[in-house]
Formats: structure tokens, sequence, C-alpha cells
């Protein structure tokens, strides 16, 4: 008997275990930029809701699809082209897990989502954000050049003037 | 001799959303180029199969190009 209570502790115990997932997820090209954020809010509300803790995401942008693909959309099958791409990393206990499946399942707005175990480090090579910040830190370099020259050509000007009315004046 | 690209950049976990890198190991069709030709190690060839699988099912490569 006390076995028993000890494999069921044991069971509860994997079950509370968290497991770090990732969700890829199409949203589909009909929802207006404006509607976006709030689709995303709409899923991390319930990851957040099922216990679980965001650990990175990336919003969704639209982007071309490799081939189209095929949803039913209010009886009607329909092709997609075009669909907006985002990504969430959470951990969650793994017994929730079957739950947010179904939630994304049933979803219309969705197109296709991949959900995944993964690992809690940046899996990504090429993350996208310290290009973005290398190319702002490049744009503010040569604005602050193109402003230190503007600053010095009017002293300079300045100084021309002077001499051409010395000169003016000899 | 050629090194394996994902043990020479210390890559632990091939993303599926890495397309870029992805696509250095497909074919024009879109085919897995064999690890004889590119030089990846066996436990990374395996990596890089699972992550193209997952590319080619949300759409970010395709299944046959050409």
């Amino acid at each position: 008997m006390e076995k028993k209570a000890e494999k069921e502790n044991k069971q509860e115990k994997e079950g509370n275990n968290l497991q770090v997932y990732e969700v890829g997820y199409h949203i589909v090209s009909d929802v207006s930029i404006e509607n976006l954020p709030n689709e995303v809010e709409n899923i991390k509300n319930f990851l957040v809701k099922e216990g679980a803790s965001i650990i990175s995401e990336e919003l969704p942008k639209m982007r071309e699809l490799a081939y189209s693909i095929k949803k039913t959309v209010g009886g009607a099958k329909r092709n997609f082209d075009t669909a907006y791409f985002g990504w969430i990393k959470f951990d969650v206990g793994e017994a929730s897990i079957a739950k947010i499946k179904k939630f994304l399942d049933e979803n219309e707005n969705i197109l296709r989502f991949l959900l995944i175990k993964t690992v809690r480090e940046n899996t990504l090579f090429s993350p996208k954000i310290p290009v973005a910040v290398l190319v702002k830190e490049e744009i503010r370099a040569v604005k602050k050049d193109s402003a230190e020259k503007e600053i010095k050509s009017p002293i300079s000007q300045e100084e021309l003037d002077k001499t051409i009315d010395k000169l003016i004046a000899e | 001799m050629k090194q394996c690209f994902f043990s020479q950049n210390n890559i632990n976990h091939i993303d599926y959303k890495d397309t870029e890198i992805l696509k250095k190991f497909l074919n024009p069709h879109a085919r897995i180029i064999s690890k004889k030709k590119t030089c990846v190690t066996a436990k990374n060839q395996r990596k890089l199969a699972m992550s193209v699988k997952r590319a080619r099912f949300m759409a970010l490569l395709p299944y046959v190009a050409r």
C-alpha cells in the first residue's frame, strides 16, 4: 500500500515537472495588424492561466509561405499563401500541455501551429535583435558624424566671411 | 578536410526557424543533402533532418521545389 502511495506521489511530481516548450504559430492573414496584438495576448493569457511562465517570444510578422495551406473557414475551404508567423517559448507542467494543444487546435485564427519540446537557452543561431541593434548603432554613428559636420561648417563659413571682410578692408 | 558546420560554430540545438542555415543543407529540389557531401556529423545530421522537417511542416521551407 505504501509503495502504491509512493508511486502516485511520484506520478504527481512528474506531472508537475516543468518542461520548456515552444509553440510556433501562423495567424491567418485575414486578421488586421491592429488586431494582431490581441490574438497574441489571447494565446499568452491562456498559457499563463495554465500556469506557464513565458521565457521568450517573437511577435508575429507577415511572411510568405513556402506552399499554400488549406483551411476551412466557416464551412468553406480557403487557400492561404501568406500568414503572420510568431513563436512563444514557455515552461509549464507536463499535465497542462494537452489543454494548451486543444486550445490552439480550436482557435480559428491559427492557421497552423507546432508545439515542441526545447531548451531554455536561445537556440537561434543568428538572432535578429543584435543585428538590428548593430544597424541602429551604425545609423546613430552616421547621424552623429553628419551632425558634427553641420556644426563645423557654419563656424568655418563665419571664419571665411571674417577673412573675406578683412581682405576687403585691406 | 572540411569540418562539420554545426560543430565548428558550437551549435548544440538546431532551430527550425533558422531557415537561412537550413537552406545551406538543401539541394535545388529542396531535398536534404547527405552528410557524406556536407561533412556534418551523424549526430548533427539527425538534428538537422528533424529541424528541416519541422520547417517544412510550418511552410518555412518547401517540401519540393522546381
